[in-house]
């Protein structure tokens, strides 16, 4: 197994989730709270919406820790995705769920929990390393997109590219994270025999 | 399955299962899935934003309140459970459970569509009584895991059953199951009491 430092935020999350420690909480908090803040604002949220956002997400966050799977994604893409969930929520004032609402898409499957063998998980390393090496005006357009939730249109109005380069680019850049991580799930399908996908 | 996810949406209900499908997906290769890998990657790039002072203590004290609040709330709780797609549909609508002992079923699309759409709850342990299908039949796995004589099914899987698959799924023990039925005929029960089942299915 390669030797390499562990994210410190996937301790942070296990930490809270089985010894409700409030120190690993607010070390989530410091670093997340004023990152989300300037993501939620930078995509349209007022500072009032901005805190709430944070407030809910902080709160999902505490209480739902032991749903954090690091297998399936890394603390910063947990926490974004419950944050932007929130915030979507909160802009559609369905304040119905408060502390429940979480997507789906990042509530891992009830077994295992917390698994001690991270480091055999390849995903975010490999979402890293693509990013990482990406020229900046490539990231810059990712993170318009995703990040300030501009549209194509937009962007292209602000960089002078051309619409369907900028098309072009975000979807390339999804398509090689996405067939990289294909790839090295290939790899470790034929260790593990998959069950239930048709 | 790659074939129901590839033909275009026709009706009500396959459209809403391939939303609900590709909202679930666990299998980390949706582009839904990589846009949130990327977005937590730029998340930690990003320029920080001083917060206001006491959102700590309010946060510490929401925490708190909204675990007061929360018995309180007269709410199904497994809708939270549920791809956001799916909660937009039943806000708009009024789903009708129908209640057995072992699984709740609520049938999402109208009656006049050939092929049906419907929200199916196992409880914890609970079990479908033994079955096949004169259809086929897509189940997409939401919430918790269930098993049956085929294999053990969880969060984001999707299962295809037709007549030559004869089954009793069951829920997990602690979670149950929640999940999503596509399908475009009826089950036929075929165990125990099947005659009176299959009565009552009619």
């Amino acid at each position: 197994m390669k030797n390499k430092i562990k994210n410190p935020f996937i301790d942070s999350l296990k930490q809270i989730a089985i010894n409700q420690d409030k120190a690993s909480f607010k070390k989530i908090f410091d670093y997340f709270g004023p990152r989300l803040k300037s993501f939620l604002m930078s995509s349209g949220a007022e500072e009032s919406i901005a805190e709430e956002v944070i407030q809910e997400t902080m709160a999902i966050i505490w209480t739902k820790a032991d749903y954090y799977n690091p297998k399936l994604a890394s603390p910063s893409t947990w926490i974004y995705t419950i944050a932007r969930n929130k915030k979507i929520d909160i802009l559609r004032k369905s304040r119905k769920a408060i502390l429940e609402n979480i997507d789906t898409a990042i509530l891992p499957p009830v077994e295992p929990k917390l698994e001690e063998d991270v480091d055999h998980d390849q995903r975010f390393e490999i979402v890293n390393k693509y990013l990482n090496d990406l020229p900046k005006e490539q990231l810059d357009l990712l993170k318009m997109n995703f990040i300030e939730e501009k549209s194509h249109g937009e962007i292209a109005e602000i960089t002078k590219i051309p619409l369907g380069t900028i098309k072009s680019r975000i979807r390339l850049a999804m398509e090689k994270i996405r067939d990289r991580i294909a790839k090295d799930k290939e790899i470790s399908d034929l260790k593990i025999k998959s069950q239930g996908i048709n | 399955m790659l074939n129901l996810m590839t033909q275009p949406s026709v009706t009500s209900a396959r459209l809403l299962f391939q939303q609900c499908v590709a909202a679930s997906s666990t299998e980390g290769n949706s582009l839904e899935f990589i846009r949130n890998e990327i977005s937590g990657y730029l998340l930690e790039k990003i320029e920080p934003v001083p917060i206001s002072k006491d959102l700590w203590d309010n946060t510490l004290t929401f925490i708190d309140s909204s675990k007061k609040i929360k018995r309180d709330l007269a709410f199904d709780p497994f809708y939270n459970d549920l791809p956001l797609v799916l909660q937009d549909f039943l806000s708009t609508k009024k789903v009708k459970w129908k209640n057995f002992p072992d699984v709740k079923i609520a049938k999402l699309t109208p009656s006049f569509e050939s092929d049906k759409l419907e929200l199916i709850h196992v409880m914890p342990g609970g079990s479908i009584p033994q079955h096949t299908h004169e259809g086929i039949e897509n189940f997409l796995v939401l919430h918790g895991s269930y098993h049956d004589e085929y294999g053990t099914y969880k969060e984001g899987s999707v299962q295809t059953r037709d007549e030559n698959h004869n089954h009793k799924p069951t829920g997990n023990l602690i979670t149950g199951c929640i999940g999503l039925a596509y399908s475009d005929g009826k089950i036929k029960f075929s165990g125990k009491f099947s005659k009176i089942l299959n009565f009552f299915n009619n």
